[in-house]
């Protein structure tokens, strides 16, 4: 088969020691900036762009790979022991992630997050050699309508992460989609909700959202209740390892996190985020240990982790066969391509095939690569909880101050830090989930585009929405997701006496 | 504790004032890492080191945001009459600072010049009935609403390019569908036909008109592009001209005798091969157009804008 | 599907109505704000001030909601089932400082400094003494981490500002 030739060439470039080595240096670089919040691998390519000037192609391209995917391998550790997601893409990581951790259960969690990210990662990257071509025809049969229908499926995944009241969901939700609207409104440019500031013209940054709800506010919640109760998480206990019934219950989750993840990854609008509140959601509902979720279900932590590492080869497939940068990452990607003169899309792999099939055939060894940096240092990262939780905090404060003002230097983003983080504080206080604001923060102004994109190219005629098979699909489905389990809920809890849709 | 604070503060200013190298270039930019303006203020200073005609190394500041108007605040903020700090500037600001009513403006800086341009273009999807920029005019002509046109945000280049060739054709300009995409989706939205036409940067447009997914029917600037098999607007009898460039401004209160360093070394980096190669790497149009003249081409660009947002209706 | 707080009958029910009212009035700023946004519906049909006033019709609702439910009793502080330790207000207190003092300091302190002060303040709030010893590890952190991102083109700001 001629693919197979050429991904034999193209390992033949990748293994040259050089070659490995670029790909270590990347995947270590990936794994640190995926620990840190608000520095993610778009920023850290884009800061070592001047390499291209130094390195020949291949070699540079192949630790940009290490460095995306690392990014996500390293996502998930903060997410998963210090509740700080470090990316967008592990926020739904450290609902049972995090829980899991605190029932002395951080390694399994650790494990079947790596494991479960070289899984995806490289069934990612096999639908990526082979498949690539046609899942690349995907871009251009999606159209606004599309991506709204799909943005709705997405919300639908919400109800599942609502806490245990509704009311307090819906709070979080309206309070994420709120942050949302703040800013320029990009289909008629007139600002929204700025309060007469310059800085909020660009709305409220997701990184600063994220680390002052889940960093500081952790950190202030901890403190304020450390004096009076010792530190309750033995990170030891419980065995460290992943139990046989562990394994039992996380391959399903990988495979169809990978299914979820890939294609909508390689959507031009599609993300990292949506696939994991899609996989969140389903492996919540097909669990045969529903009770757990909540409080430390490992399919919880399976499920979203191979979803974003399968999106991330995703995002590879419309840069490398049309050229086309779905997302920031890709955007940079595609920039450090021309800093070389050359164009990627199909001609590309005519004229530069040792390039091409060498950078994909790294991105298997960068997995592999991967899965042996992370899968010894699970032990050490929960050794890091050993560290007095005075410093592991504060340590966190400093880190959270690096990821807000490191970008933008903007004194309004320090001070949305401390009212956010006082929001995160009250939220944990009185039982608000937090995810709700992130999804909605992520998915409101999206979807809000699209819906106006697609009424403005079919002139306000509403049925556009659902005038094609994709968008009368997902928005059935989403339809099904909404009315089908409350009633199947009603007739298994019949015997019972509590209805079963409050989650814990 | 005050006295160990004190010894901090010792160590750390040995350590501050042992970092200190002599004289780089402060060049603020007015955007986030990887964008355009990143681009042009790295490029431009590894061409400068590159071509050993200022050696003395370049400290780079990201403050991005609001169109760059932000960045362009704290620059004349925090360096009034530093000799040796730099502003990536562009027609971006130029628009940002007009629609977000900015205290501070390009006034308060010292122009410096232009250096690259880009030039728009209009393309269609492959098997699209409109095959000329005539086409185009009279499809916007018959009915501006059924033309749905994508481009980057609103009120940028590209949506004032849409306004001025609705003034062009006799459309009124309030009816036209311009709607606003970011990043590659643009692309795939033309592609895929779900938008009739969009107006974009004319090297993000090459490759997918080479694969023969979309076409490019007009270029906006003075002159065809190399490669691409499309008439100018001038060409075609619509008299519309707009270009994405890109320049440096110094900072208020800038010594003559700096500005005229700046700007000789600016004319010497336009005539080496090295900044040539950068050029055709990034795809950008030679647009070098310095001191007094870039300084009239601001006050007659800051005009134009004006005038063309508030007949988009951005401006009030 | 009410919720079930077992252990709301503790010896006082606080009643938190004041969350229901911040909610309520963050819905009346963007419902006012909804307002001033002229709503050029253009084509689309859904102008750019829909969704703030579907927005702040949300959190009015659910305000409102929250406030009824507060003055029930049934709005009780109890996170997961956890065994609820009684907060600490001068730890929270000391923690919100180490929070918000780069506010006051960043300016003309610079990151390192303030991320040392920071840093300090929080591992108190933490309940360490060794005031001495956390300055310094605050201030390596802090400077390692200024050094480390100007290395890679990212700047945190003037390493000192009072010295320029």
């Amino acid at each position: 088969m001629d693919i197979l030739s050429q991904l034999i060439g193209g390992f033949a470039v990748a293994l040259q020691p050089m070659n490995l080595f670029w790909a270590l240096i990347g995947c270590a670089l990936g794994t640190a900036v995926g620990v840190l919040p608000g520095i993610g691998p778009a920023l850290t390519i884009a800061l070592l762009m001047p390499i291209t000037a130094q390195v020949a192609p291949a070699s540079a391209f192949i630790m940009f790979a290490g460095i995306l995917y690392g990014a996500l391998y390293g996502g998930s550790t903060t997410s998963i022991l210090l509740n700080t997601p470090g990316e967008s893409g592990a926020v739904m990581t450290a609902l049972e992630g995090n829980r899991m951790a605190r029932n002395g259960r951080g390694a399994a969690a650790l494990a079947t997050a790596a494991i479960g990210s070289f899984v995806a990662g490289t069934i990612g990257t096999l639908a990526l050699t082979f498949l690539a071509p046609s899942i690349a025809e995907l871009a251009f049969v999606f159209g606004p309508e599309d991506y709204f229908a799909l943005m709705v499926l997405s919300f639908t995944s919400v109800a599942v992460v609502m806490g245990r009241s509704m009311v307090r969901g819906f709070t979080a939700l309206f309070f994420g989609l709120a942050l949302g609207t703040i800013g320029i409104d990009t289909q008629t440019g007139q600002t929204r909700m700025v309060f007469g500031t310059l800085e909020l013209l660009d709305g409220v940054s997701f990184t600063v959202v994220l680390v002052s709800l889940f960093a500081i506010g952790e950190a202030l919640y901890v403190a304020s209740r450390s004096g009076t109760v010792p530190a309750a998480i033995n990170p030891l206990a419980g065995g460290s390892w992943m139990t046989r019934q562990d394994w039992a219950r996380s391959w399903k989750p990988w495979l169809r996190g990978s299914v979820i993840g890939f294609p909508i990854g390689a959507l031009p609008a599609g993300g990292t985020e949506i696939p994991t509140f899609l996989s969140y959601a389903l492996e919540r509902r097909l669990s045969k240990h529903p009770k757990e979720f909540g409080h430390g279900a490992i399919e919880g932590v399976a499920g979203p982790e191979a979803a974003n590492n399968a999106a991330a080869a995703g995002i590879l497939v419309p840069l490398l066969t049309l050229g086309l940068p779905s997302t920031a990452t890709a955007a940079v990607l595609l920039a450090a391509f021309q800093n070389y003169g050359l164009q990627p899309g199909p001609m590309l792999f005519a004229t530069n095939p040792d390039l091409l099939w060498g950078l994909i055939a790294s991105l298997y060894i960068g997995n592999l690569i991967l899965l042996v940096l992370n899968l010894p240092l699970v032990g050490i990262w929960v050794r890091l909880l050993l560290i007095p939780r005075h410093y592991i905090y504060g340590g966190i404060v400093v880190f959270a101050l690096v990821g807000v003002w490191g970008l933008s230097t903007s004194w309004m983003d320090l001070l949305l830090m401390c009212g956010l983080g006082l929001i995160g504080y009250v939220a944990r206080v009185y039982d608000f989930p937090i995810a709700p604001v992130l999804i909605g923060l992520i998915l409101g102004p999206q979807a809000e585009i699209q819906l106006r994109r697609a009424l403005a190219v079919s002139q306000g005629d509403w049925g556009v929405l659902v005038s094609t098979p994709i968008a009368t699909m997902l928005l059935s489905i989403a339809l099904v997701v909404l009315v089908v389990p409350p009633i199947l809920a009603r007739l298994r809890s019949r015997p019972k006496t509590e209805p079963a849709i409050s989650t814990g | 504790m005050l006295r160990r604070l004190m010894t901090t503060g010792a160590l750390a200013l040995v350590l501050s004032t042992g970092m200190a190298i002599a004289e780089p270039a402060k060049v603020m930019i007015p955007a986030n890492p990887g964008g355009g303006w990143d681009g042009a203020g790295r490029h431009t200073m590894a061409a400068f080191a590159q071509s050993k005609i200022f050696t003395d190394g370049a400290s780079f500041t990201n403050k991005g945001g609001a169109a760059g108007t932000i960045g362009l605040a704290e620059f004349v903020r925090t360096s009034k009459g530093d000799d040796n700090a730099l502003l990536v500037t562009g027609v971006i600001m130029v628009g940002g600072v007009i629609t977000n009513q900015t205290p501070v403006s390009l006034k308060d800086t010292t122009p410096l010049l232009r250096l690259t341009n880009e030039y728009n273009a209009i393309a269609v999807p492959a098997n699209s009935p409109i095959k000329t920029p005539q086409d185009f005019i009279a499809a916007m002509k018959a009915d501006p609403g059924a033309l749905s046109v994508g481009g980057g945000s609103a009120g940028g280049a590209d949506h004032v390019m849409l306004a001025l060739l609705a003034k062009h054709a006799g459309a009124p300009v309030a009816k036209i569908n311009f709607v606003s995409f970011s990043g590659g989706e643009i692309l795939a939205a033309l592609g895929g036909g779900k938008i009739k036409a969009a107006i974009s940067g004319a090297s993000e447009f090459r490759q997918f008109a080479e694969t023969g997914r979309i076409r490019i029917i007009a270029v906006s600037g003075p002159t065809r592009v190399d490669g691409l098999n499309a008439p100018t607007l001038k060409e075609s009898g619509i008299p519309v001209e707009i270009g994405n460039w890109r320049g440096f401004v110094g900072a208020p209160g800038m010594s003559e005798a700096a500005k005229k360093t700046w700007l000789e070394r600016f004319a010497k980096l336009h005539q080496t091969p090295v900044w040539k190669e950068t050029l055709k790497t990034q795809g950008w149009e030679d647009a070098y157009l310095p001191g007094d003249q870039f300084a009239a081409f601001l006050k007659a660009e800051d005009a134009s804008w004006s005038s063309a947002l508030k007949e988009v209706g951005i401006l009030k | 599907m009410s919720v079930n707080p077992s252990r709301q009958d503790a010896h006082r029910k606080p009643r938190p109505w004041w969350l229901g009212l911040g909610v309520l009035a963050m819905g009346a700023l963007w419902l006012n704000g909804a307002r001033s946004i002229a709503s050029t519906t253009n084509y689309i049909g859904v102008g750019p001030a829909a969704i703030i006033l579907a927005v702040g019709m949300g959190l009015a609702v659910l305000g409102v909601i929250l406030i009824t439910q507060a003055m029930r009793g049934e709005l009780v502080a109890s996170p997961e089932g956890e065994e609820e330790a009684p907060p600490s207000r001068s730890a929270f207190l000391l923690a919100l400082a180490g929070v918000s003092i780069p506010l006051l300091t960043i300016r003309w302190l610079g990151f390192p400094l303030t991320a040392m002060l920071a840093f300090t303040l929080v591992t108190h709030a933490f309940g360490s003494r060794r005031t001495g010893l956390d300055l310094m590890v605050g201030a390596v952190l802090g400077s390692v981490a200024w050094l480390g991102f100007s290395r890679l083109g990212i700047s945190l700001g003037p390493f000192l500002p009072l010295i320029g």
